[in-house]
């Protein structure tokens, strides 16, 4: 019986090491995207500063490629909408990772009180 | 103690672990605060660079190839920079406008430089903290300490509210009903949500604050003869003076701390909006003897209840049920009724329901229940439903308006403003008859004007907008003919040539 039990409990605890490594994941990612959209943001302010005069240029591998300022405000807003729209996403992601993993950690927490009680009877019994 | 000594561990060993905690969280602060000054440094040398840059046409200089090669070279085009400007994207610029970028970027790192350096304070605070409460955490005598502070607070401060307030009552919006007399401390409440331990304490407190009030009282004539004068000033500054009060009331505990709060309240009846009326309604009491002082003062005899209801943007209205009753009676034996008294009783607001039954409609002498309080007042002053009156942007105006308007003095009756151009010519027909509405809260200058009061105390309007309007049309005697002219409904209209 507590045997059983013991088992159980270490599926369990394995199933949450790996929601929690998910969870981790996508707070990494998440993290990520916020690091961009700052990024973003300040390249926008910055293209703000500059006139027509000046050529903007965009990597792509190892090419400069000439970029037309408009063109370029245009495409880092559309980047910025997107990046927002990401962290959106993640955001909701991680909040249903979150309540599965409090569930588990409940599930985790009454098997643990059961193994106990099961050990403290085997131990009576004993 | 064989229980103490069980507990004595588990707390410090949590309490050790969350100092590490914190540590941790500053250390990372600090590591990255590092980085931020490097990058801050970086940027400096750039724009020193970028500023002799120019000065030449071309620079001899020595060109790396590679990691372990150099070879002479020139530098040219000294001023056409192609700058980095995050995520892949360059730009070609003069030097000039390179510097303009690069003060940009300095901004932002000084910027998440503070907000490092604020975080690591917390932080730091709160290694501190745990640092303290492990050691007496051995002792043993904190916590205890800290439970008396509470106890008192709570008695002080917040007890007597909780008996009869919502758990959850924030501190903008706050309606305040109160059962008992002494609601003196609505004062601190205010800005309290949080304590509801009070009912703990509750007679405590009514012990507390029978002796308070009787020692504010004396305190308060005196320092009102002498302060007015300067404190009137004082009021229509500060908005959130009601902060300053609960703070000043919050930290001393003992009873008499109460004084200086409710001392200052008088003071501050400038802003009718602002949280202080309850202590001025507190203050109603005593002030309502020393009417000879030009001073703003909430005239608040008994206070059964206390309405505030907000307003929205910072005001508060209160909502002072005995001036409505004052009102009430002193209509109704104008008119003739003897429903003074049940009005009285009917003013106590123990359910919502009764919220219904004040907040009701006079018209021609009779209440008529309004179908929700939240519906505009528009609706009274107009048979018609009037709903498009009552906008909100309508109230906000008047609330605005009554708000500067009741900032200003204290000769007239709350708000002298007549922007409510609806309500100030009912107003002035009104007023012979009963007047069940308006709400006299906040403005109402007590001594002052009490010829005014009875304008005042209507009945009170679940609204606080409409009894914002009520109040301003509270100078039914000041502006109501010049706003007449404006706009008037035609039921208004209607209604004023039958008056």
């Amino acid at each position: 019986m507590a045997e059983a039990i013991q088992k159980k409990l270490q599926a369990e605890v394995e199933k949450y090491t790996l929601m929690q490594k998910d969870v981790s994941k996508s707070m990494a990612a998440r993290q990520k995207l916020e690091t961009q959209l700052t990024d973003n943001n300040i390249v926008k302010e910055e293209l703000g500063l500059l006139n027509s005069t000046n050529t903007v240029y965009k990597l792509i591998g190892p090419v400069l490629v000439k970029q037309d300022l408009d063109e370029a405000k245009a495409t880092v807003s559309k980047r910025l909408e997107y990046i927002n729209g990401e962290i959106q996403r993640y955001e909701a992601i991680l909040k249903d990772m979150e309540k599965k993993s409090e569930q588990h950690r409940e599930l985790l927490s009454s098997l643990q009180q059961e193994y106990q009680k099961a050990q403290g009877l085997a131990v009576g019994k004993v | 103690m064989a229980g103490k000594g069980k507990l004595k561990p588990e707390p410090l060993g949590g309490v050790v672990r969350l100092r590490e905690e914190h540590k941790k969280v500053v250390r990372d602060c600090e590591s990255r605060i590092q980085h931020w000054k490097k990058v801050s440094g970086d940027y400096e040398a750039l724009s020193e660079r970028l500023q002799t840059l120019p000065d030449q046409l071309c620079y001899d200089v020595m060109v790396p190839f590679g990691p372990l090669a150099f070879m002479p070279g020139k530098l040219v085009h000294t001023n056409e920079i192609t700058a980095l400007l995050g995520d892949n994207w360059f730009a070609k610029c003069s030097a000039k406008q390179a510097e303009k970028l690069v003060e940009h970027r300095m901004k932002f790192v000084k910027r998440e430089i503070d907000e490092l350096s604020k975080t690591m304070k917390n932080f730091e605070a709160r290694v501190g903290f745990a640092k303290d409460l492990e050691i007496s955490g051995s002792k043993e005598d904190y916590v205890d300490i800290r439970e008396e502070d509470r106890n008192i607070d709570t008695a002080l401060t917040k007890g007597k509210h909780r008996v009869a307030h919502k758990p959850n009552s924030k501190p903008k919006f706050e309606a305040v009903v109160d059962l008992k007399e002494e609601d003196e401390e609505d004062e601190e409440e205010g800005g309290d949500g949080g304590s509801r331990k009070g009912v703990l304490t509750e007679e405590e407190l009514w012990a507390r604050l029978d002796e308070l009030e009787k020692l504010e009282e004396l305190q308060d004539e005196q320092d009102r003869l002498s302060d007015n004068a300067d404190m009137n000033g004082e009021d229509t500054s500060s908005l959130s003076s009601e902060e300053e009060k609960e703070g000043e009331a919050a930290p001393p505990v003992n009873g008499l701390s109460l004084k200086p709060s409710w001392l200052s309240a008088p003071h501050s009846k400038a802003p009718p909006t602002v949280d202080k009326k309850e202590e001025e309604e507190d203050d109603g009491d005593d002030e309502n003897d020393n009417s000879c002082l030009p001073t703003i003062f909430f005239s608040h005899t008994v206070e059964p209840k206390k309405v505030r209801i907000n307003t929205g943007k910072n005001t508060m209205l209160k909502f002072s049920e005995r001036k409505e009753q004052k009102e009430h009676s002193k209509r109704k034996k104008k008119n003739g009724h003897n429903n003074g008294h049940s009005h009285h009783e009917h003013h106590k607001i123990t359910t919502p329901t009764d919220i219904y039954r004040l907040f009701v409609d006079v018209k021609n002498g009779e209440p008529i229940p309004r179908k929700s309080i939240l519906k505009s007042r528009s609706r009274e002053n107009s048979v018609c439903s009037d709903t498009s009156e009552s906008s909100a942007a309508d109230f906000e105006e008047r609330r605005m308006i009554g708000r500067s308007f009741s900032h200003d003095e204290a000769t007239h009756s709350d708000t002298s403003d007549g922007i409510t151009e609806e309500d100030s010519p009912t107003a002035v027909p009104l007023h012979p008859t009963s007047r069940f509405e308006a709400f006299s809260g906040t403005v109402v200058e007590k001594d002052p004007m009490p010829s005014a009061v009875p304008h005042l105390t209507i009945v009170p309007p679940a609204l606080p907008t409409i009894l914002e309007r009520k109040q301003e049309e509270v100078t039914p005697d000041v502006a109501p003919p010049e706003k007449a002219p404006k706009r008037v409904s035609k039921f208004k209209a209607a209604r004023l040539q039958q008056k």
